[in-house]
Parts: structure tokens; sequence; C-alpha cells
């Protein structure tokens, strides 16, 4: 039904701000700039498994972006999203903690499109530590928290979806799942910067 | 730092959620001007909120990763030329899982949402009537009978107050006009009004042709979630329709 297709810029980002057709141009992005962004990885010391570790990361970050407006098109998709696979990758091997002159070197000349994106986005490792949190939550209250605030689903859809007995028990489960997540965040206070520099506020 | 009450709580999310208007919000709202505890309360929950949301961006780009990398990895690599049986062989075993992948990457990427849903869907049949019976049959279903659907639906939309029935009646023949729209909100109605009313009249037909509309209409994930459960339930009376193939295709379609 579907051929490889690919989007203009233009097309793509608003596919991502809206979240329409979001399965078609996630791969889209795969396929115009894959190959080209996990190059820089393997050519910069680093494994076939930390390009596409590193490349999830863009594209996480990217949508994000694009969906909190943080992304105006003031450069291309393409250049954008190196420079974002480069932050993401150079801050890694910092953290490997490996002295990589040349890299730096290399970087020197290209400062300005670095601190576009270096600003903007949350550590890696500290990403890593949030998403860990929500998958301890149990599976009925992430299903929940999900499909509210991620699907965008109504309660009603939620009510149908899960079979409840009628939108407050949905709505009460919801509220509860919620506090219970906060209450799991509360008690991890290091992770409070790291949300912080989720909401881009 | 968290001294504020659950009822408060409750209401900061409701605010948080967008679902507070009016006097309400503006309540909160000056709490919040005036309480610098529940402003950390509130970004909090904001915060809270916004990690779900990156859980599910990431699961979702997990996802399609594993998908793509499948996709756009070909394994290139030599043979040492020294092995002549060896290579041989592999040539036979390789061709057999060309031949056998290219059978189910067919099969992949024939399967499209009409195609499954038009080798389940039978259109539904009411019971005949016996002669005596022809006096109580609604306007709704005496048509639905003559097949005359476009007709089903103007009468369905004149009356404001139709049966569980007819509400079926009008979402099938939604479905035979080709409008999944209608007839996905025709089928949820029935579900609805069945769950509020504690009956179960066309319950089970309503699921399962919910379920086919939602796989014409393209929504996977809730066709997947029905269909699972006719094909957990033994008693429901479309359970024999649905087995592990149908599910395997709507599972494929998903990753379409």
């Amino acid at each position: 039904m579907e051929a490889i297709r690919n989007f203009p810029d233009s097309e793509l980002v608003a596919n991502l701000r809206s979240g329409q057709r979001m399965d078609d141009s996630v791969k889209a992005i795969y396929r115009s700039h894959f190959d080209s962004l996990s190059w820089y990885v393997l050519n910069n010391s680093g494994s076939r498994e930390d390009a596409e570790d590193v490349f999830q990361e863009v594209v996480v970050n990217f949508i994000d972006l694009v969906q909190k407006d943080k992304f105006r098109g003031e450069s291309t998709v393409k250049t954008f999203l190196f420079s974002l696979n480069r932050h993401i990758w150079l801050n890694e091997l910092k953290r490997r903690g490996r002295a990589l002159a040349r890299e730096e070197k290399f970087e020197k000349g290209q400062e300005r499109i670095e601190a576009d994106t270096g600003h903007v986005i949350a550590d890696r490792e500290a990403r890593k530590q949030v998403m860990k949190v929500v998958e301890e939550l149990g599976e009925t209250c992430k299903k929940i928290l999900l499909l509210f605030y991620y699907e965008n689903l109504s309660m009603k859809d939620i009510l149908e979806t899960l079979h409840y007995e009628n939108e407050q028990v949905v709505r009460n489960k919801k509220y509860k799942c919620l506090k219970q997540l906060e209450q799991m965040f509360n008690e991890k206070p290091y992770l409070k910067q790291t949300l912080k520099n989720l909401l881009h506020e | 730092m968290n001294n504020s009450t659950p009822d408060m709580s409750e209401k900061l999310v409701q605010y948080i959620d967008g679902e507070l208007t009016g006097a309400e919000k503006e309540s909160i709202e000056q709490s919040l001007a005036s309480d610098k505890a529940l402003q950390d309360e509130l970004q909090s929950l904001k915060a809270t909120r916004e990690a779900v949301r990156q859980f599910g961006l990431q699961q979702k780009v997990t996802a399609i990763h594993q998908q793509m990398m499948e996709e756009m990895t070909q394994p290139v690599k030599k043979l040492n030329s020294s092995r002549r049986i060896f290579r041989y062989s592999m040539a036979v075993a390789a061709s057999l899982v060309l031949i056998i992948g290219g059978y189910m990457g067919l099969k992949f990427y024939t399967l499209s949402s009409q195609k499954v849903f038009a080798s389940n869907y039978h259109s539904y049949e009411l019971s005949t009537l016996r002669d005596g019976d022809t006096a109580q049959v609604s306007q709704v279903e005496k048509k639905y009978r003559e097949k005359n659907y476009k007709e089903v639906t103007i009468l369905f939309e004149k009356d404001a107050d139709n049966s569980v029935k007819e509400i079926f009646l009008s979402a099938m023949s939604y479905v035979e006009l080709g409008n999944n729209t209608k007839a996905i909100e025709g089928f949820k109605r029935v579900l609805a009004v069945n769950q509020a009313a504690g009956t179960n009249g066309m319950n089970d037909e309503a699921e399962y042709y919910l379920a086919l509309t939602y796989i014409r209409n393209g929504d996977y994930d809730f066709a997947f979630e029905l269909l699972r459960k006719i094909n957990d339930d033994s008693q429901h009376t479309y359970h024999d329709k649905v087995g592990n193939k149908l599910i395997r295709q709507v599972k494929m379609l998903k990753w379409r």
C-alpha cells in the first residue's frame, strides 16, 4: 500500500508537529539521514551500536524540539540533525572519558551550529534515567498515562479501550497514576534538573 | 514541600489538563499566585506529564528503529574460494532463504488493510422472519433487509430515538456504504449504550464489526485490542471468526 517515500522538509516538520503520519515521517528521517549520520559516529571512534543509539536519540530529540516549536527552520533538517548527532556523540565520548584532540580541533570551526543545539537538549544519561523511572511504573498506569498524555485520547476513548466501568473510574485512576509517578520522581531529587530540561521552559 | 490537600492536587491536575474553565480556573490561578508550595507542585506535575510524553515518544522511535534497521541492513560477505562445497551448500541454503523470505516478504507487502477487511467481512444478515413477525419490524430494519443501506442511514439520522438494534443496523449500513467514521461512531454507540444500561444487545456483533472497520480505517491499535478480547473470550459470538491468523495480520499491518 505504501511505497518508500520521503517528504520535503516543510511537510516533514508539519507532520511531526501535528503527529499525523508520524510513522511514515520517522521512517523518512531514517531513509534520508541514517547513513550519513551514522557515518560520522563510525568515523569518530564509535561502533555500529553507538551509531544506532545516537541516531535514535537524535530522532527523539528532533521530534520533541519540533513539537515544542524549537525548530523554526533556520537551518535545513539535514544540518540540524547533523549538529544534534554530533553534539550527542561528542558528549557521549566526553562521558566515556576519552580525550579526542582531533575532534575538538574539528569542532572549533563549527561552533556556531553547535551552539544552536547544545543548550536545548537534555543530557543523554540523565534522560535514560528518567525513562527508567517511567518504565518502573505499573503496566496499567503506564498505559492510561500514555493513552492520555502521549496518544491524546479522550477519557471516553480510554474507557472504551480499557473497559473500565465509567469515565470517573478512569479519571481517578489516571490521577492516582500521575501522582504515583510524581512521587517516584520526588524520591530521586537528582533528576529534578533533567526533568526541568525536558520541559524546555 | 507538598502540603496541599488531595482535593487541591486533583484540581491542579485538571488545571494542567486544561479541563478547568471560568470560576474554577480563576480560583486555582489565584491560589497559585500566592502559594509557593502549590507552584512547586504544579511544576512537578507538569514535569511528570512531560516524562510520560517523552517515554511515549521514545517507545515509538525505538519500535520504528528496529523495523528500519531490518529494512536497511544488507549483509554482504565474501566467501573463501577454497571452500567450494561449503560455498555451494550455502548457495542452496541462501536460495531457499530467498524463496521463503521472498514468499513471506510478498505476503507482507501485498497485505493491506483493504484485503484483510475484505477477506473477513461478510454482510451482517438478520435472521429470516416468519409471516406473523413482519408487522413488528421497524422501518430501519425493513430497509436493511432490502439492502437499501442509503435509506437506512437517512431514516436513522432523522430519528433521535433509535433502539440499539437500529443503531447497529445503521452502523452496518455505513460500513456497506464505505463510511468508516460514521460506522465506527455507530458501533461505539451500541457498546456505550449497552455499557450504560448493563445490557448486551448486539454487543458481540458491534465489537466484531467495529474491529473490522477499524482495520479498514487503519486504526490497527484499536482493532488489535478488540480482536484480542474476542479471541480470549470463548463465549463471544464471534470467537471462532477471530483466529490467530487475523490477529497476526493486524499486527503486521501495524508495522507497515
